[in-house]
């Protein structure tokens, strides 16, 4: 294909070369005939560089937070709904502390075993023309769901205390001074909790979706504004205040932020080993369709030192443990560009 | 509850799939089965390559997002190890059903959308390679796959290998790493809170077990390190297949 090319009667324009042989054309662009122009990604990035991220945080007014977050032309918004989980209605819940208890185990998540954050991420809305709408979740819609999931759980960004609402019963043991046992101090009980319904969907997708629809949550996360519920024991149900004054944000652990770079090989079919590679970051949807192999790094600089909270690598095996740390280098600089945004 | 650690394996014992095999680690039993390479539907074909389908069911219920990304995983890591080239305009299709998981007292009453996906990971890359190579897929190398847990109180931290389910739990990260036997990483899954030094550490030992460093000159040593209790991963899945060429070849002695 490269041959004819060089024909001056059978040149093809740009996109032409671009959409008959994709791998040649970016080959072409990251290996340059001259050593003295620099590699280049066919979107004109450099195999290190970024999109340049906007954040537009609670432009959903019936959400209690949301979050519009655009790399590139990924565009993705995120919505954040909270209900709320009557304690009395969860199947063998215990206040107590007791040994015996579930929650005494270690390693118990509460806001895991109650599910009281539900991602969904949603591709069907027309964003790319590989997702119809109307359809059943694709392959990749439920795998980043899951990722949000259990990166949502295992990073520990949502403190599962400020989930809880908490009823402390009056003391009435002035009135009544004849029962000694009952003058003990009344624990306060939780009474329900909050359950967060994470919607993430899609407006365009160019690529790159889950460091977009992580990026969004994180941002909409910080965004949350829960009213303050109270138990009314007259009625016995939650009340919830009007006053935004009385509202409260959650306290998240720390920004992670994920990166993801592929792997770029100048040979498709050649077994790996002295075959020449790039490692592009911030994939475009172009550039997906021509690596196998991806690496997330989740990383939060929050402290002042790089703290990782996930890496996941499929797809290859051009990656190893330099280029892990390469990786979370280039993450690092990327939580100084984006952390702020997100913070907005 | 007693639950083995160690690794126990039997090849093609379904008669109908062209290649299956049971493997169980940690508590967790997976039977595969792969047939391939077949015929494949019009619209999944691939003009240059053969087109590889995962399919994980769970224990209980039908399969939803986790195990959709569990496949997803395995797939773009058992296209590396396939000659899919080789196979143009066929399908190489791999069932994973798993039989069992270790009973976890604190999550009881989850059972489908049970926890992290991460733990049964291994179980599922050791039992795709075993039914490929009882299938005869030509590959192009194989892997060997290991979970650790790791436990950190202040500046002491304790790696557990192969954890159970109730230290993946506890533990401040865990990480699941694959290698090939040409020694290169594969598939690396990390949850939890860590630094890079750490993973280093675990890269270095998921490494020295995955793939037995100390390469032996001959077989014969090679099968006395692959029958004691403390197996490597590489060398479990060679002991496991020598196993069964023996017991195949027996009529001829």
């Amino acid at each position: 294909m490269a041959s004819t090319t060089a024909q001056p009667t059978l040149s093809f324009p740009r996109d032409t070369f671009a959409k008959l042989s994709p791998h040649p054309y970016l080959l072409a662009h990251l290996q340059p005939s001259s050593s003295a122009s620099p590699s280049t990604r066919a979107n004109g990035r450099s195999p290190t560089t970024f999109r340049a991220p906007h954040v537009n945080n609670g432009s959903l007014t019936h959400a209690e937070g949301s979050a519009v977050v655009r790399i590139g032309d990924t565009t993705v918004v995120c919505g954040i709904r909270g209900e709320i989980l009557l304690a009395s209605n969860v199947a063998g819940y215990r206040v107590d502390r007791s040994s015996t208890a579930p929650s005494s185990k270690p390693g118990y998540n509460e806001t895991k075993e109650l599910d009281l954050l539900v991602p969904n991420i949603e591709l069907a809305t027309g964003c790319s023309p590989a997702f119809m709408p109307g359809q059943p979740p694709s392959t990749l819609a439920q795998s980043l769901s899951t990722r949000v999931y259990s990166l949502l759980h295992s990073s520990g960004l949502v403190n599962g205390e400020d989930l809880k609402i908490w009823y402390q019963p009056p003391d009435l043991s002035d009135q009544d001074k004849m029962d000694v046992e009952d003058s003990e101090s009344i624990e306060p009980e939780v009474k329900a909790f909050w359950t967060l319904y994470i919607d993430i969907l899609f407006i365009s997708l160019d690529g790159n979706p889950f460091d977009a629809a992580w990026a969004a949550v994180v941002s909409a996360l910080r965004n949350v504004r829960l009213p303050k519920a109270y138990w009314d024991p007259d009625r016995e149900m939650i009340l919830c205040e009007d006053a935004v004054a009385v509202s409260k944000k959650l306290r998240l652990n720390g920004m992670p932020i994920a990166v993801t770079a592929l792997v770029f090989r100048a040979k498709e079919q050649a077994p790996t080993g002295d075959n020449k590679y790039w490692v592009l970051v911030d994939p475009d949807a172009f550039e997906e369709g021509l690596c196998d192999e991806s690496v997330t790094v989740v990383v939060d600089c929050t402290g002042g030192e790089t703290k990782m909270l996930g890496i996941s690598k499929a797809g290859g095996t051009v990656v190893g443990r330099e280029q892990v740390k390469q990786m979370v280098g280039l993450a690092a600089t990327r939580w100084a560009q984006l952390g702020p945004l997100l913070k907005g | 509850m007693t639950i083995s650690a160690e690794p126990s394996a039997t090849l093609s014992h379904l008669y109908r799939a062209d290649g299956s095999a049971t493997f169980s680690q940690n508590g967790y039993t997976v039977i595969g089965a792969v047939n391939g390479p077949i015929e494949v539907q019009r619209r999944d074909e691939l003009p240059e390559e053969a087109a590889v389908d995962v399919i994980v069911r769970p224990a209980a219920g039908v399969g939803g997002t986790r195990e959709r990304h569990l496949e997803s995983i395995l797939q773009s890591t058992i296209r590396q190890i396939i000659l899919i080239h080789n196979f143009p305009r066929t399908l190489i299709q791999i069932t994973l059903q798993i039989t069992s998981t270790p009973e976890n007292d604190s999550a009881s009453s989850k059972l489908v959308q049970a926890s992290s996906n991460l733990p049964i990971l291994p179980t599922l890359l050791q039992t795709t390679v075993l039914t490929l190579l009882s299938a005869s897929i030509p590959l192009a190398m194989t892997l060997a796959s290991i979970s650790f847990a790791i436990n950190s109180t202040g500046s002491s931290r304790k790696i557990i290998r192969n954890p159970t389910l109730e230290e993946f739990q506890a533990a401040n990260s865990v990480h699941v790493l694959a290698f090939t036997s040409n020694g290169q990483l594969l598939v690396a899954e990390s949850e939890g809170s860590f630094t890079l030094e750490v993973w280093d550490e675990v890269y270095e030992i998921g490494k020295d077990f995955c793939c037995d460093v100390t390469e032996p000159a001959g077989d014969d040593i090679m099968q006395q390190d692959g029958l004691d209790g403390n197996t490597g991963g590489m060398a479990f899945v060679r002991s496991t297949l020598e196993h069964k060429v023996s017991a195949d070849l027996h009529w001829k002695d």
